[in-house]
């Protein structure tokens, strides 16, 4: 079991001094594993902690305590991270979540997409950078005239697609989202999430998907997690989550969703959820296989 | 039967009136680019051009008028001022550019180690650059002139490079500070891209349209910078040409009213400089229009 462990977030905490006096705790004593090929969600509404939690797993920021194990290696100890820079940097990547300036309006799509691959002086398996850029734009559906486009004469789906192309470049073994989707309307959004499932299986990278849209993350991923305000409440295989929530956020996150079916949707109630520091306290409990809830003792 | 109402259709307004061809040269510095464009091929080629050694000192033509000889006329010292305008034009051409160059790279340097430093070093550098523009810039330059010994074109476009800079580091300070967290620096830096490949790659292209006006500009003041310290006699030795060179004889030209030794080298001189200034005007009032649109 332990081999299978890509990443392991060990109580990560990150706070953001915002004055001398105040504080925000951003993320509070995470703790999630990802599993080799396995895609692993995370969801939450806004503020909770998603993003601060992919940035330090990314090694964007630096966190406050807490351990994040990559393969092995703790990427948050400066000189492990500075002996194995090359092959953190290659093997993990980041897709953002605003494609509209993850990507350098004054670049070519070619160079976006090879530019990983130039920064790490990686030969390109298909001859040429260009080669390779248009290899890796076919893989995710575009062809060969946008290259030598610049991100602004494509639409937002094409661009999240060029952000991707740009991760895959480097063979990633870990994949990061950063609300892939978020800015993206539905129809591009089931796109992307498609291409992500394909891609998934055929590289079969794992995949740090963060989302607030909990049907894709029903769709996609294989195991959830679920925030709140910076701690991770409960943790279980997708389906075990959404047929079987015990945190009281939980619930009445899935209640939000929405239902296909208008005289269904019409009866729906959406449970209220008052945050109460019980709730919030206590540790971990597995209650079932592979299913953890933040319980009080 | 008729109601008076019937859907006829999109009305038609009619060809307004026809709106006036824009020519491909509208509003382009057309003038200043033709004339700033022969003025440097013309020096850059003046060995085609002088009609003369601009170094010869015909003792036996000083300070002709314009002839058919001496088109310009000649010097208190004899020298042929037509060849030496062309001649003497590439050392004030080649300080202007140098200069800014020197001032261009350290300012792109200065202004993104700011721009991306903490907060404590950021203060520290802008209040420094900000201490240098409180000195009187021909101040500093006497200085480290002085410093530096005798002046030759190196020198010269050395130390006027270094004390044009600061002006500049500010405008990429704060382009900088606005791109250095947007999100393809940061997908950069993840992928393990160094601090110069990002000022390289994103940072310089991204800020490099707000400051090609200064940098335009740039070459103007290094070249008025190189023509002052010659005039006041502490730039170049009158044997190196320059048009600065040339303007410093004016006092004793003045005495023998030999307008031609002054007027000439001042007529190029304010030209290069009205051109280059109509050029760079063009290209703020572009980057101004453009910059939404990137």
């Amino acid at each position: 079991m332990n081999d299978n462990v890509l990443l392991d977030v060990k109580n990560l905490t990150h706070v953001f001094p915002l004055s001398k006096k105040i504080a925000v705790k951003a993320v509070d004593d995470l703790s999630f594993r990802i599993y080799k090929g396995e895609i692993f969600g995370l969801v939450g509404e806004s503020g909770s902690g998603k993003s601060t939690a992919a940035r330090c797993v990314m090694n964007i920021y630096k966190p406050t305590a807490g351990e994040i194990i990559y393969k092995g290696i703790n990427t948050c100890d400066l000189s492990e991270f500075r002996a194995n820079k090359k092959m953190l940097q290659t093997t993990r990547q980041l897709i953002l979540q605003d494609s509209n300036s993850s990507l350098n309006q004054r670049m070519k799509v070619s160079d976006i997409i090879a530019e990983p691959m130039k920064i790490n002086g990686i030969r390109p398996a298909r001859g040429t950078m260009r080669a390779e850029a248009e290899f890796q734009l076919h893989y995710v559906g575009m062809d060969h005239s946008f290259l030598d486009k610049y991100p602004s004469q494509l639409s937002g789906g094409q661009r999240q697609r060029v952000a991707i192309a740009r991760a895959l470049s480097m063979e990633p073994e870990l994949l990061v989202a950063d609300e892939p989707i978020a800015s993206l309307d539905v129809s591009i959004q089931a796109q992307i999430v498609n291409l992500f499932r394909h891609l998934q299986k055929e590289h079969g990278f794992s995949f740090l998907f963060i989302a607030h849209d909990l049907a894709m993350v029903e769709f996609l991923c294989d195991r959830v997690g679920v925030m709140y305000h910076g701690k991770l409440v409960e943790s279980a295989p997708t389906k075990e989550l959404f047929a079987n929530p015990i945190h009281p956020y939980t619930k009445a996150l899935l209640s939000a969703i929405p239902i296909p079916d208008p005289r269904r949707e019409r009866s729906r109630k959406i449970k209220q959820f008052v945050a109460d520091e019980t709730n919030f306290s206590g540790k971990l409990t597995e209650i079932s296989p592979n299913h953890y809830v933040l319980m009080g003792e | 039967m008729n109601d008076g109402f019937k859907i006829v259709g999109i009305k038609e307004t009619g060809q307004k009136a026809e709106a006036k061809k824009q020519k491909w040269y509208a509003d382009k510095p057309v003038i200043a680019a033709v004339l700033l464009g022969i003025l440097v091929l013309c020096c850059l080629g003046c060995k085609f051009i002088m009609t003369k050694d601009p170094t010869y000192m015909d003792l036996g033509n000083c300070s002709k008028a314009p002839n058919s000889e001496f088109l310009f006329g000649t010097d208190t010292m004899g020298r042929d001022i037509f060849s030496m305008i062309w001649y003497g034009g590439r050392i004030s051409l080649f300080i202007g550019v140098a200069a800014t160059v020197i001032s261009t790279v350290i300012a792109i340097v200065y202004g993104a180690v700011s721009g991306t430093a903490p907060g404590w070093v950021d203060t520290c550098l802008m209040r420094l650059t900000e201490i240098l523009l409180s000195v009187p810039n021909l101040l500093l330059v006497i200085l480290l002139q002085a410093i530096l010994g005798k002046a030759n074109v190196f020198s010269l476009s050395l130390v006027i490079g270094i004390t044009s800079w600061t002006s500049i580091a500010k405008v990429v300070r704060t382009e900088v500070r606005q791109i250095r967290s947007s999100e393809y620096v940061i997908a950069a830096r993840c992928m393990g891209g160094g601090f110069f490949y990002v000022l390289w790659k994103h940072l310089t292209p991204n800020s490099i349209s707000s400051i090609m006006f200064m940098v335009v500009m740039n070459v103007r003041s290094a070249i008025v910078a190189e023509s002052t310290l010659s005039f006041i006699g502490i730039g170049l030795p009158l044997e190196v040409i320059s048009w600065g060179s040339m303007l410093s004889l004016s006092e004793k030209a003045l005495m023998t009213k030999a307008w031609w030794i002054i007027m000439i080298p001042g007529v190029f001189l304010v030209a290069t400089l009205l051109c280059i200034t109509s050029i760079g005007n063009y290209i703020r009032k572009n980057v101004n229009r453009t910059h939404s649109n990137l």
